[in-house]
């Protein structure tokens, strides 16, 4: 990367102005520079290069001090809340946000666990890469059962952007032909082992409305001409992502977009930039820059621009819209309607089952594959389940048992490493991934006193699960173990983790809070994200989603920013924004 | 997949490929000192401090030591003391282990001197083999002297000692298969064509 294109101060006005770098702001910097537009890209963290930055890749487990562990000073003092994170550890810990640094507050008895990606890529380099399209069933969700409001768009808006992104990110899966889950631009699906195999035929002899199908995820299986002209290689298999890969086999904003947008030569970045506001000019009714705080001179500057896109992570764009008041906006900008900060939604995880699978001893796999089996939705899709709206996805593996299993068999000595060197049982697991619905009082709002350390208004979330979402998990729970009952799996637990256990928050796909809605008087944004009181203010993170349905959301907000990016370019050259 | 995997082969193969790979797309970027680390195949990179004292006394390094070394005895690999699990432990509870958590693992170890003490008039290490062996099979079905929190403890100690084997070089290498770089992932591999489990 070339150092020239980090800036600090400047008097240049751009064509567009882009906040955050993660999936959403990668990919809107990549749209915008390729159709033209002078972007600069506003980052709160440090500059992070691909491959030269990755400092805890490729060391093996016995070359690091604690194995991985991160110490235990160091967690009390700066990741209490992101040690929750199941990657965090010490090779991944630098991309993950430092709780001192980064306050909030939440009523005692409403938790909520906010993970943090505060650096070039954002999260986009630690996330989990699993990567499936909605559907019609997702967007009708709200208008058919009433929960939120209607989506302002449909399957048709998103299908070609759907396409559009999964070629350049690159998707591994198979076509399966399932309504609830229309097939993508696939590169090749990663291999079922022969326990999966086996265990798939059975669950789909059993059930006539459930198929198990190979996880969807942003790796290069087999990677096409213009991956490898991105710079990117062949997944090899190590399944120690979110330490980054030099290889560029999954997709970040690193691997991928931030390329294609650095191509163009009209790419610029500010980095340690906090966005604190954006500015609103109450004569031309637009919005004209962004005010920015930086985060080691503590200095403040403004940048401006045409147009300006809110990439900055569900929460962290909320917190900025909040705090951007002015006359006409006193409770935050673009938020005429009363919605900003509301509806916040998370996903239902940590409910499932796992059991033992008799047989096979001598079938064994190569590998650490980076996805997994995967259940597409069920619930309420043909029959309505009498205990609870919408639905969820069952996703595990089979994999035998390794030594980190054993510590809680009985046993030592020669004989006990040699079972350990034999590997196993083959175990099986099915957990949920569950919609949760858009509630108003799932809210944020920021703290009437308290700030950060540059002075920011801290955030105050009050998150907490309905009925709705108590039920689902309970199914969630009794299904997995049901059905791995019914293949003739053995010793099935069950498990559905507590609150204090899993968090609202953990499952780290919040959204909402800047809704789009085909009504100004009840939503932030219209169907091309593009504020109902702000025409030249876009945003296309997670903040937008009007619901969440089941899937991973990350490629929805992938084809909805490449859609919004497409409809600002226009509508900036007919001079309508 | 039935052909027999030759791990040292397949782990040269698999980085010599990706390596090529790298170097013919991505050019000058092939000299990033994350990928000169990957190409490595000395372990010279970010040396742990062997040395550095930890909270334990030597005669609690003694017994974690003997602790250790039945549990995972050398066989035809070598077992807890020659990975330096006992160094390992030393040095981990006194970085990674909360306070009560250090007080629990150490109140562990003076609890199975004491039940030594009390059954054979000797701390543990003093103790004939077989008499260990009695001892902490007592301790891990919570009979005889031992109640369940003594299980519980037994557990913990026996996961901390794995954890820090099957993550060393010579458990996860040598005892077990590892592949830094495994290339791709293969679901029909037959077991005893590779005669060992993975390390992770």
């Amino acid at each position: 990367m070339e150092k020239n294109i980090y800036i600090t101060k400047t008097a240049e006005k751009f064509d567009a102005i882009v906040v955050g770098s993660g999936i959403t702001g990668g990919w809107a910097a990549k749209e915008l520079c390729e159709k033209g537009l002078k972007t600069l890209m506003v980052e709160r963290g440090r500059a992070v290069e691909h491959r030269k930055d990755y400092v805890g890749e490729g060391i093996k487990p016995w070359e690091m001090d604690n194995r991985g562990k991160v110490k235990y000073q160091l967690v009390e003092d700066q990741y209490h809340i992101q040690k929750k994170c199941y990657a965090f550890n010490d090779a991944t810990k630098h991309f993950f946000g430092n709780d001192r640094d980064f306050p909030y507050s939440t009523p005692k008895d409403k938790p909520f666990s906010w993970i943090r990606g505060n650096q070039l890529g954002g999260k986009s380099l630690t996330w989990h890469r699993q990567s499936y399209r909605w559907s019609d069933l997702d967007f009708n969700a709200n208008a058919v059962d009433g929960h939120g409001v209607d989506w302002p768009i449909r399957y048709k808006d998103l299908e070609a952007w759907y396409s559009y992104v999964e070629h350049h990110a690159g998707i591994s899966g198979a076509a399966e032909n399932i309504p609830v889950l229309p097939d993508s631009v696939f590169l090749p699906p990663f291999e079922f082992n022969t326990v999966e195999l086996a265990l798939k035929k059975k669950i789909e002899e059993k059930y006539s409305d459930r198929k198990l199908i190979m996880g969807r995820c942003a790796h290069l299986s087999k990677p096409a001409p213009h991956h490898i002209e991105q710079g990117r290689i062949q997944c090899q298999t190590r399944n120690e992502c979110q330490k980054g890969c030099s290889f560029g086999a999954y997709f970040s904003t690193q691997s991928s977009t931030l390329p294609a947008a650095l191509k163009t030569n009209n790419l610029t970045i500010a980095t340690n930039s906090i966005v604190h506001s954006v500015i609103y000019d109450a004569n031309t009714k637009r919005a004209t820059g962004v005010r920015v705080i930086d985060s080691e001179t503590m200095e403040t500057r403004e940048y401006f621009a045409k147009v300006i896109f809110l990439c900055a992570s569900t929460l962290g764009t909320t917190q900025v819209m909040l705090n951007s008041t002015s006359e006409a906006f006193p409770n935050g900008i673009a938020n005429s309607s009363g919605a900003l900060g509301h509806y916040l939604m998370d996903h239902l995880y940590g409910a499932g089952a796992s059991g033992r699978v008799e047989g096979f001893e001598n079938e064994y796999y190569s590998g650490r594959r980076p996805t997994g089996p995967y259940m597409p939705r069920f619930r309420n899709v043909l029959q309505k389940h009498p205990a609870f709206l919408r639905g969820y996805s069952l996703g595990g593996s089979a994999a035998r048992e390794h030594w980190d299993k054993f510590s809680e068999k009985d046993g030592f000595g020669a004989d006990f490493k040699q079972q350990i060197r034999n590997a196993g049982d083959w175990t099986f697991s099915l957990s949920g991934s569950g919609e949760m619905l858009p509630r108003f009082e799932n809210q944020v709002s920021l703290h009437p006193t308290k700030v950060d350390k540059w002075g920011m208004p801290q955030l105050h979330i009050e998150c907490s699960y309905s009925t709705n979402e108590i039920k689902m998990r309970e199914d969630m729970a009794d299904t997995a173990a049901e059905i791995l009952e019914s293949i003739g799996v053995k010793d099935v637990v069950k498990f559905n983790r507590s609150i204090e256990e899993w968090q609202p928050g953990l499952s780290i796909h919040e959204m909402g809070t800047a809704r789009m809605g085909k009504d100004p008087k009840t939503s932030v944004l219209n169907r091309h994200n593009q504020a109902h009181d702000i025409p030249n203010l876009f945003v296309t993170d997670g903040a937008c989603m009007t619901s969440s349905a089941w899937q991973n959301p990350s490629l929805t907000y992938m084809a909805i920013t490449a859609r919004a990016c497409d409809y600002a370019v226009k509508q900036l050259k007919l001079g309508k924004v | 997949m039935t052909n027999n995997i030759d791990l040292k082969r397949m782990t040269d193969l698999n980085r010599r490929n990706a390596l090529k790979q790298l170097a013919a797309f991505c050019g000058l970027a092939i000299s990033a000192s994350s990928l000169e680390l990957l190409a490595a195949d000395s372990h010279s990179i970010n040396k742990i401090s062997k040395n550095s004292p930890g909270l334990l006394s030597k005669t609690q390094i003694a017994l974690v030591q003997q602790l250790g070394e039945i549990i995972i005895p050398a066989t035809e690999t070598p077992g807890a003391i020659g990975a330096g699990v006992h160094s390992f432990i030393d040095r981990h509870i006194t970085a990674c282990f909360s306070p009560e958590e250090q007080q629990q693992l150490v109140s562990g170890l003076a609890r199975i001197d004491n039940i030594s003490k009390k059954l054979w008039r000797k701390i543990f290490i003093k103790i004939l083999p077989k008499q260990q062996i009695a001892l902490l099979t007592d301790m891990e079905k919570a009979q005889g002297e031992f109640d369940n929190n003594d299980r519980i403890f037994f557990k913990q100690f026996k996961g901390l000692v794995m954890f820090g084997y099957y993550t060393s070089e010579i458990g996860a290498a040598q005892e077990l298969a590892y592949l830094a770089i495994p290339g791709n992932f293969k679901g029909d591999v037959k077991f005893n064509s590779l005669g060992k489990a993975w390390a992770l």
